[in-house]
């Protein structure tokens, strides 16, 4: 699906060009010339902005644009659910629905979390709540929050309980340039630092908490100490957004570079599981990128009004146009992704070291420090 | 790129800023868990409230006058050992928690601080003490003051990271404490630079690492027995520190436990609302300490909780959560009596090892129980049981007692050694109480009261301290304060606030003559009635006045006129507030405790006879047949001709030489009141009888002479008959206007099974039978119990039917449907309670609803609000029920008095019989008391028991069987009672 209009760049055809080529060279020379391709747009960062919420936070770009995150959590009645022995029937209703993990069911809540459990909602100024963008970027969000079933474990409190979590995600200013990787790294941010009230009572009872706002324990538990690397600790997953042009990988790109875009795919990815360095990948998603969109350059040839020809058809000018494709002038990119390139950016972001693990550390570091 | 942060407060320009916020997670009720943040705007013009201080003074918040609230804290306060110059006390919260009795001491505890962060704690932990504390800080004398530390600059402390809500709490305390000190020295040096007293404030606090801290932190710091060690009569102070905390610390160390743990608040909640446990209110049977019962909404019959296992260290009063136990530990309710004296003589309150919670007595005694039960049919089937798993709210007061004299292990009187000793309480419900004293010698042979401070696990008995003694044992004035203790009866002395309500001309206060006067708006002129007004002897708060004329239509016009009490209380003042808290005037034998002040309850409003009163006055148009016509509701003025007592009318009206109109006035109602009566009757109401004695008593002395039963006179009835006519019509007119929030009273049909067991018992002895499908029936089957040979039966039949009774209360119109308003025993779709404003509450709230409702004056807003009124009603109920308590037990206590060192031969009634013992009625005194078998003969004589029968064999040399109703003649001795030290009639049987 298209970012909608706002990503739209009026940029002319040789603009574009001009573009496309700078980021073919190798290595790319991108818009802002001091960044490498894997070079996020620098940020401000500050958590807890929202003394009310369970967590919160709020990144802003150096290019204006800016959200703000507020997580709230609230004690929900579970709905009724059967017990192992009627597991049969829930399967063929559910299947397909929950990860049917047959785990050892134990009462720290492993796979007894419900996907109903997080609900997500993005608002974009400008945008309705029911317009493509907003409902695009949540599910995106959301999908790749709950892809791995910890967080909704980690939110069920006993078998009658549960805590619901309401992520309100809020770009503060307009959306100049694709903002999934913006949101879904304030999301992260918040996540990370939100805290729900300590629980007091004990197994089945009504939950009870400590009124204690200091004994209040992380959504996301830290490390503690040193003792623990064996198991690294679980952070939520964060998305990336990485474009291809010709063989080159640029992460972080900014709205002009999507513009001449051949491909954009967005990867979430969070800390690795069984190792306390690099990363895995939760899903990948290819993102149409805006650049199918801008109008092509009319080339000379094709040009009556400078001695070339106007094609007759519009399956002649196609033609005419696949053949001048490296001549120069814009054509709007065509076609995917190779499976090469695709690899290539999959390694790129999770090898150990790699974007993933820097954005994650990056992001850990803004709350430790 | 400019930056800026979104967050209001960070952590750099703390301390700078005026602002703070606090974080807590709140639960409601409905279950959410939220996060709450609430900012703090830190100030700098609270004032430390010293008078040395002129600092604070001059920037200190004025109010709408402008004026500074006056400075509490003395600037000459009290010294001691260590603070030569003076202190001023800043206690921490376990201070007041363990010590609140002494902080209430009269004689020290002056000049004391109390700091905002002490105070919520407190709140959080206690409400009562909290209630007392904040009283306390409103008692003038005591300089009492409270300084809200967390909102001052300079005295707020931020928490730390990672330090607990207490430690953060005891540095605020250090802090405040130095602050002041600081504060106080700068204070002192402005004012004069040669002055050299400089009070010390000094922290209490008996946290051993609080302390320390503040010795290093240079800070005046003193334990509370320390402090109180330096005081005059430190050995009656040290007794009434409570016993909860010291005991912490000692007990860490041993480990045996005797009962019980209690659930988890959570699992208590989460089992209530799902049904598998139960909370009500945990109460004692009198007749055996081992059997208690809980009423729960689940079930319609009390569950029982046996033993103290069982019902682990409730206290009867608690609200506590039961589990149901399994049906193979079913019992049926004891047919025996078990006294706590009996069984435990010989526990000793020092001891604590080897203790167990049942002791070896008690255990048999149980056993016996168990086989009982076993070897029983249908009739005694076992009901089900329940233990009790935890506490909802302790509803622990101070108790009255006196101290078991075989529990004290000195009684010399200069001995100081501190001493564990058992306090009896008066109230056999409530265990012994084990309290530490100095003072053991003294305190033998008073009535002393105490209150429980805590009951761990391991301790058998709760634990608790002294709070004063009240007097010797027996005599007149220990004996009566002790009752209105127990009973809860507010006897202080109106305080000034009270009085200054009160109408500036006092006992000059006269019906304005011109009729002219504001105070003659809406009333009627009443004054050329002949009206007059019949109570008992000698009362001097008269509350109501009668007359009755003819009309030229041939009916008779009838008008009940009642003291106008809501003329001169309005709603809202002081006074008002008052006597709503104490909701009724409350009779003993010998005293009167006023609902209202003297001034107005007999004076200026009792309808005294010859002066004019203002009157709220029901006039009714009446045919010869006691039909009514008409009804009318109007404020008036009237003047009474005669006060009668009810011999005096009635020998007015007998003679038939008096024809004057009063007394052919009173002839009128008479006449009309015995047809009321019989349509009364008709309709269903009961008559039903409780026994009433009279205790004469010499009028200087009042030292008690002669018991007599009350007589019923024609004009008792008379009065009463149209003092219920005007309640019933008033009770509708309120409702009529306010459907939500009339006041009114009801009384609730007895559930049947209520009547099982004297309906049973009716049929077994006497072939009778006691229906109770309606209260018609009730009436007419209880005039059916005669027993030709013994006119007495009826009357102690329907004693026994009263006690089966459910009592009357007052309710709010809106909580009730219709149906229910029903009163049972008076046959009235609806009843209020109208004619004795002076001595109850609720009157005067039926004569202000009344006033609005016929228009007079609008109505105020507390009488609009139904959550108000069902507060009042649930006040008034209380208290009416403890007003009827202490009046009771005043009586017993005089008649103990009366029939001191007498030995009299009376008829008695066997009313209620046990496996080892029976209940006498006597009804010449109107006592009834328990003979148990041990007291027939010693040894214990062997007896038989037949339940089904109710008829008791003993064996042995008496060989003889007692049956219920049986007339027996007893012979009436007096005892002290050892149990509670009551001076009884102790009945044996001839």
């Amino acid at each position: 699906m298209p970012p909608s209009q706002a990503a739209l760049v009026s940029l002319s055809p040789a603009e574009l060009s001009y573009l496309r080529s700078t980021l073919l060279q190798v290595p790319p020379i991108r818009l802002d010339h001091t960044k490498g391709p894997k070079d996020f747009r620098s940020m401000r960062a500050e958590y807890d902005v929202l003394p009310g919420a369970n967590g919160s936070a709020r990144i802003a770009l150096e290019d204006g644009l800016e959200a703000l995150v507020g997580v709230k959590a609230e004690v929900e009645k579970s709905q009724w659910r059967p017990t192992p022995a009627g597991r049969a029937s829930r399967l063929s209703v559910a299947a397909g629905d929950v990860e049917m993990k047959d785990g050892d069911e134990e009462d720290d809540g492993q796979g007894k979390g419900q996907v109903s459990w997080v609900e997500m909602s993005v608002e974009i100024p400008g945008f309705r709540d029911d317009d493509a963008l907003p409902v695009f970027l949540a599910s995106m969000l959301t999908e790749s929050l709950l892809s791995s079933g910890e967080l909704k474990d980690r939110l069920y409190i006993n078998s009658r309980f549960h805590w619901k979590l309401y992520i309100d995600i809020l770009l503060l200013s307009p959306a100049l340039s694709y903002p999934l990787a913006l949101l879904s790294m304030t999301t992260h941010l918040a996540l990370l630092t939100s805290r729900l009230p300590a629980l007091k009572s004990e197994k089945d009872e009504d939950p009870l908490f400590d009124d204690d706002w200091d004994a209040s324990v992380p959504l996301y538990p830290k490390e503690k100490g040193k003792g623990t690397g064996s198991k690294p600790v679980d952070r939520p997953p964060v998305i990336v957004l990485a474009m291809a042009i010709g063989q080159n990988i640029i992460f972080d790109p900014c709205k002009e570079e999507l513009a001449v875009a051949d491909a954009v795919l967005a990867i979430a990815c969070s800390s690795s599981k069984t190792s306390s360095t690099g990363s895995r990948i939760i899903s990948i998603r290819t993102i149409d990128p805006p650049s199918h969109l801008t109008p092509p350059g009319v080339p000379n040839s094709m040009n009556s009004a400078t001695g070339g020809v106007a094609p007759a058809s519009s399956a002649d000018a196609l033609t005419q146009r696949e053949l001048l494709a490296t001549s120069g002038v814009w054509t709007p990119p065509r076609g995917g992704m190779k499976r090469g390139l695709i690899g290539q950016v999959v390694k790129m972001v999770v090898e150990t070291g790699g974007v993933a693990e820097e954005v994650i550390d990056a992001l850990q570091a803004i709350e430790v420090g | 790129m400019e930056y800026f942060s979104l967050k209001r407060s960070s952590a750099l320009d703390q301390g700078q800023t005026n602002l703070s916020s606090k974080v807590y997670v709140r639960s409601t009720k409905s279950g959410k868990v939220q996060k709450i943040v609430r900012e703090l705007y830190l100030r700098r013009d609270i004032p430390c409230s010293s008078s040395l201080c002129r600092a604070c003074l001059e920037i200190a918040p004025t109010d709408y006058s402008k004026k500074v609230a006056p400075f509490v804290l003395s600037d000459t306060p009290a010294g001691s050992k260590n603070f030569p110059n003076g202190q001023y006390l800043v206690p921490d919260t376990n201070a007041f928690l363990t010590g609140m009795d002494l902080f209430e001491v009269e004689t020290a505890f002056h000049d004391v601080v109390v700091l905002q962060t002490v105070l919520e704690e407190v709140k959080n932990q206690s409400l009562p003490l909290y209630h007392r504390l904040i009283a306390l800080t409103k008692n003038e004398g005591k300089r009492f003051y409270v300084f809200f530390n967390e909102f001052r600059q300079e005295t707020y402390v931020i928490r730390n990271a990672g330090e607990t809500i207490n430690d953060r709490n005891d540095r605020a305390v250090r802090k405040a404490v130095l602050w002041y000190n600081h504060h106080l020295s700068e204070a002192v040096a402005a004012r004069s630079k040669k002055q050299q007293r400089i009070p010390s404030v000094v922290m209490i606090t008996d946290d051993r690492d609080n302390l320390q801290k503040a010795k290093s932190d240079g800070i005046p710091a003193l334990s509370l027995s320390e402090f109180v060690s330096g005081l005059e009569n430190a050995d009656e102070l040290l007794d009434m520190i409570s016993a909860a905390q010291e005991r912490r610390e000692v007990r860490s160390s041993k480990a045996e436990v005797f009962y019980p743990e209690y659930f988890t608040m959570s699992k208590m909640m989460t089992g209530v609302k799902a049904g598998t446990l139960h909370q009500g209110i945990f109460n004692v049977s009198p007749y055996n300490y081992l059997e208690g019962s809980i009423h729960v909404p689940a079930f319609d019959k009390s569950l029982l909780i046996l033993g103290r296992e069982n019902s682990n260290r409730a206290v009867s009063g608690d609200v506590v959560v039961v589990e149901v136990l399994p049906k193979d530990q079913w019992k049926a309710p004891s047919t025996k009596i078990i006294e706590e004296e009996t069984l435990n003589k010989n526990d000793n309150p020092e001891v604590e090892d080897g203790e167990d919670v049942i002791s070896e007595r008690e255990r048999r005694a149980l056993q016996e129980e168990v086989k009982r039960v076993h070897g029983q049919s249908a009739e005694g089937r076992p009901q089900p049981t329940a233990r009790v798993v935890g506490i909802i709210k302790r509803n622990w007061r101070q108790y009255v007692g006196h101290i078991d004299r075989d529990s004290v292990r000195s009684t010399s009187k200069s001995s100081r050694q501190q001493q564990m000793v058992f306090l009896v309480p008066m109230d056999k419900r409530i265990p012994k109480i084990r309290i530490r004293t100095r003072q053991a010698g003294e305190l033998l042979g008073q009535r002393v009261l105490a209150t429980i401070d805590s009951w761990e696990r391991d301790s058998r008995y709760p634990v608790g301290h002294f709070v004063r003694s009240l007097g010797e044992l027996e005599s007149k004035g220990a004996e009566t304060e002790a009752l209105l203790l127990e009973w809860d009866v507010q006897y202080r002395p109106f305080p000034k606030i009270v009085l200054d309500c009160l109408p500036p001309e006092g006992h000059e206060w006269k019906v304005p003559a011109s009729l002219d006067d504001p105070g003659w708006r809406g009333r009627k002129d009443l004054r050329d009635l002949l009206v007059c007004s019949i109570d008992p002897p000698g009362c001097v708060d008269i509350d109501d006045a009668l007359h009755a004329r003819k009309l030229p239509n041939g009916n008779f016009e009838v008008g009940v006129h009642i003291a106008d009490v809501s003329h001169f209380v309005k709603p809202n003042n002081a006074m008002d507030k008052e006597a709503s808290q104490r909701g009724t005037t409350v009779y003993l034998v010998d005293k009167r405790i006023d609902m209202l002040p003297m001034l107005l309850g007999t004076d200026l409003c009792s309808l005294k006879p010859y002066v004019e009163r203002y009157a709220f006055t029901v006039l009714w148009e009446i045919t010869t047949n006691a039909d009514i016509v008409s009804v009318d509701f109007t404020k008036s003025v009237i003047r009474s001709r005669e006060a009668f007592s009810y011999e005096q009318a009635q020998i007015r009206i007998d003679d038939e030489s008096q024809q004057d109109g009063l007394t052919n006035g009173m002839r009128t109602l008479m006449m009309l009141s015995k047809k009321l009566r019989q349509k009364r009757y008709d309709a269903g109401a009961l008559n039903l009888a409780s026994p009433e004695v009279k205790v004469q008593t010499e009028s200087e002395t009042s030292d008690p002479v002669d018991v007599q039963t009350k007589r019923l006179l024609d004009t008792n009835s008379l009065v009463e008959e149209f003092m219920l006519l005007a309640n019933i019509s008033v009770a509708g007119k309120n409702y009529e206007a306010f459907p939500q929030t009339a006041l009114l009273r009801r009384h609730g049909a007895p559930p049947k099974t209520n009547f099982e067991e004297l309906g049973n018992q009716l049929k077994v002895k006497k072939g009778l039978e006691i229906r109770t499908d309606s209260s018609k029936a009730l009436a007419d089957s209880l005039d059916t119990c005669v027993d030709h040979k013994e006119p007495f039966f009826n009357t102690l039949v329907r004693i026994m039917a009263t006690r089966c009774m459910m009592s009357a209360e007052y309710f709010c119109a809106g909580s009730q449907a219709y149906p229910e308003f029903r009163h049972y025993g008076l046959a009235s779709e609806i009843y209020t309670h109208f004619t004795s404003p002076i001595r109850r509450y609720a009157d005067l709230e039926a004569h202000r609803q009344l006033a609005a409702a016929i228009d007079y004056e609008p109505l105020d807003p507390s009488l609009h609000s139904k959550a108000k009124l069902e507060g009042i009603c649930k006040n008034i109920n209380m208290r009416h029920r403890n007003a009827q308590m202490a009046g009771r037990a005043s009586i017993e206590y005089y008649v103990g008095q009366a029939l001191k060192g007498k030995d009299i031969k009376e008829e008695g009634f066997i009313m209620k019989i046990f496996s080892n013992g029976f209940v006498v009625f006597v009804p010449r005194f109107g006592v009834e008391s328990l003979i148990r078998l041990r007291d027939l003969a010693t040894p214990e004589p062997e007896a038989e028991f037949d339940a089904e029968n109710y008829v008791l064999k003993v064996k042995g040399d008496i060989n003889r069987s007692v049956e219920l109703f049986e007339k027996v003649t007893v012979r009436i001795t007096d005892e002290i009672e050892e149990s509670t030290g009551k001076r009884k009639v102790k009945l044996t049987l001839v």
